[in-house]
């Protein structure tokens, strides 16, 4: 290491990168637990809104569908 | 406005008389930049120059050890106006590392975000800070001749930008007052809310993430990006015109201009905007999808393109010392030996570098005098270890881009020995075909009038961009990120162009956290200071051997055009400037927000 005069560090800088058993969002297989994704890289008006979802979605199947943010 | 004022006499080298000008700091970058200079005034040159940097930043030491899922959140602190495109880059190592591939969507949106900020920044730093060296006032002070001439010179493109004559687009760049630096305002606003609306926030984006973005695609989004790209359209058509009448007007009332900051061609594009259908992030095939970039990266010496493989580029790296205050790393670990490809890694290479700073005295006259260290691009060919610069971004990618001819989109193309860029028609101004063909050789001005044709460029590539997501949106692919696992042990590099330039972040992980981790930025390579093989850096090959045509004295000497020499190079943004005027005593000028009032 460079030999320069440091103070005492105020964190430990290898601090644990994750804790294990803490779940991340990152994780394969969390893409199909979220609400309204389908595995076809499509979505549903489930992703918008948990309340009467169904009513929003397209009326017709060869419409895309496109829910508000 | 930085100025700068004559120190002591030196002894000069023959029978030339050196006077030492020292311009420090210039803060047109995140920190602290200094030019030190020795002025020949009766052979009106500069004879020397060293360029300085007084600020330790330490990314690389502290990076280490942290999970390398933040990296982008933290790396894109290094700077306040792109800390997005360091966000990006480090998403694409990252990328790399954990061997994900994004669905196409969120490439998209990431390209759309990107473009806006190039939009944003080159208006910003071009108009607002750039062009104060150019204004009327600026111009009056420094060459009063010039001035008089553009009062009776008319604007040959007065029908595109409104302005009769050259004083006329001089007045309209005066700082707070004229036209064009007010409607630059205006549209930073429109431009950093396109960048908004993609990357979540600007500068430091939210919604960027390896693996994809957290952006909702929706229609309503990339409708609101468009609207206000075109309201941005009107705007860039007209600042090109004026670029372009108020650069060739520079060299044809004073003969010789081309000689100020002229260097031989050494450019350097890492490339950006992926191509969603090409990218896989796999070193492997990182050829590949680097020639499939929107802006093509390569590196240009002497106008000839050597290379657009970015696994030659990176392997090309070298990290080295001799003016910088640092100790050597060669006894330290060696991380990457070989790349994915089994090509051997040298051990001045980013991925195996260790910084170790070695505070000291800062020493001009053969010693080490910088913070910066010398980044540097080994050819094979030769054996050089070339001090390439980016010019300020825009003139390396449209450079690479139109000798590789590889781009080819409905709005923007590149022709093998040309750029040429379509604008629709929008409101106030017919439909525009813009060409952008390489200079003889870079130099102040073309660095200059190159960064408004590439704002034309991201403009019409974010066209492109949008007509792309929305078609990905229209089919119902509203999928925008992708679940990937963290390795025990990876490596990954992210090349991408900061606004300023190239852009690269290498990365190391080990027992999943992040073991070494090396951005480099465009200054380093701009502003970098001799290397132990004596090459000086971009800023100091520039401005070394410069003929200076300001017309004031040696007692009022404002260093107009070494100031614009080096910012020519986009070193990031103005805060505040000092004088040195011999003797010790210090005179300082922070910011210039009453530089308007003041001539």
């Amino acid at each position: 290491m460079a030999e320069i005069k440091v103070g005492e560090p105020h964190v430990r800088p290898d601090k644990a990168a994750h804790v294990p058993g803490v779940r991340q969002g990152n994780h394969q297989g969390m893409y199909k637990r979220q609400p309204g994704h389908l595995p076809d890289d499509t979505s549903t008006a489930r992703r918008s809104t948990g309340v009467n979802s169904e009513a929003k979605d397209p009326i017709l199947p060869g419409m895309p569908n496109l829910s508000p943010a | 406005m930085a100025t700068a004022q004559q120190t002591t006499k030196a002894s000069g080298t023959g029978d030339r008389e050196l006077t030492e000008v020292a311009f420090d700091p210039i803060t047109r970058i995140v920190g602290n930049l200094g030019i030190y200079t020795k002025i020949n005034f009766p052979g009106r040159e500069v004879a020397e120059c060293r360029s300085t940097s007084s600020i330790f930043r330490g990314y690389s030491v502290f990076m280490k050890g942290k999970d390398p899922r933040d990296s982008h959140f933290i790396t894109s602190r290094i700077c306040g106006i792109c800390g997005d495109n360091h966000a990006t880059c480090s998403v694409y190592a990252q990328n790399m590392a954990y061997g994900v591939k994004p669905p196409p969507l969120a490439d998209w949106i990431i390209n759309l975000g990107e473009a806006a900020e190039f939009m944003f920044d080159h208006t910003i730093f071009q108009d607002n800070m750039v062009f104060v060296d150019y204004c009327e006032r600026m111009v009056r002070e420094t060459n009063p001749g010039v001035l008089e001439r553009a009062e009776r010179t008319p604007a040959p493109r007065a029908g595109t930008h409104g302005h009769r004559t050259i004083a006329d687009i001089m007045r309209s760049f005066n700082p707070f007052e004229g036209e064009t630096y007010k409607q630059a305002l205006v549209m930073s606003r429109l431009t950093r809310e396109m960048c908004c609306l993609m990357e979540g926030r600007h500068v430091h984006p939210s919604t960027l993430y390896p693996g994809g973005v957290g952006t909702v695609a929706t229609p309503q989004l990339f409708t609101d990006y468009l609207v206000r790209l075109m309201r941005c359209m009107d705007f860039v058509k007209r600042a090109v015109a004026m670029n372009d009448d108020v650069f060739d007007f520079f060299y044809e009332a004073l003969p010789g201009y081309e000689e100020v900051g002229r260097r031989r061609t050494l450019l350097a594009c890492w490339g950006c905007f992926q191509d969603p259908e090409v990218v896989d992030y796999d070193y492997r095939t990182m050829n590949t999808w680097g020639n499939s970039m929107f802006v093509t990266p390569g590196i240009v010496v002497d106008n000839k393109l050597v290379t657009t493989d970015l696994v030659d580029i990176n392997l090309g790296m070298r990290i080295l010392l001799g003016s910088s205050y640092y100790e050597d790393w060669a006894s330290e670990e060696t991380y990457v030996d070989r790349d994915p490809l089994g090509n051997p890694v040298d051990r001045r290479h980013p991925w195996n570098q260790t910084t170790l700073p070695q505070p000291q005295k800062r020493d001009l006259d053969g010693g080490k005098y910088s913070w910066v260290m010398s980044p540097r691009w080994y050819d094979k060919r030769t054996g050089d270890h070339l001090a390439l610069d980016t010019g300020g971004g825009p003139i390396a990618r449209l450079w690479a881009t139109a000798l590789a001819g590889k781009v080819s989109t409905p709005y923007v193309r590149s022709t093998g020995r040309s750029v040429q860029i379509d604008l629709p028609k929008t409101p106030m101004t017919p439909e525009t075909r813009l060409e952008w063909t390489p200079p003889p050789f870079p130099n102040t001005l073309e660095r200059n009038r190159a960064r408004m044709y590439f704002v034309a460029y991201a403009a019409g590539m974010a066209l492109h961009f949008v007509d792309q997501a929305l078609a990905e949106v229209r089919a119902g692919r509203t999928k925008v990120f992708e679940d990937f696992k963290v390795p025990e042990e990876a490596i990954g590099v992210g090349f991408h162009e900061a606004v300023r330039g190239v852009l690269s972040h290498h990365l190391v992980i080990r027992d999943r956290k992040i073991a070494n981790y090396h951005p480099y930025p465009p200054t380093p390579w701009n502003a970098s200071p001799r290397d132990h093989y004596g090459t000086p850096g971009p800023y100091e090959d520039a401005v070394q051997g410069m003929p200076i045509f300001e017309e004031n004295s040696p007692e009022n000497f404002k260093g107009i055009d070494i100031m614009r020499t080096v910012r020519s190079f986009d070193p990031c943004l103005p805060c505040g400037v000092h004088m040195y005027l011999g003797g010790g005593r210090t005179v300082r000028e922070s910011h210039s927000p009453t530089f308007g009032a003041l001539a």
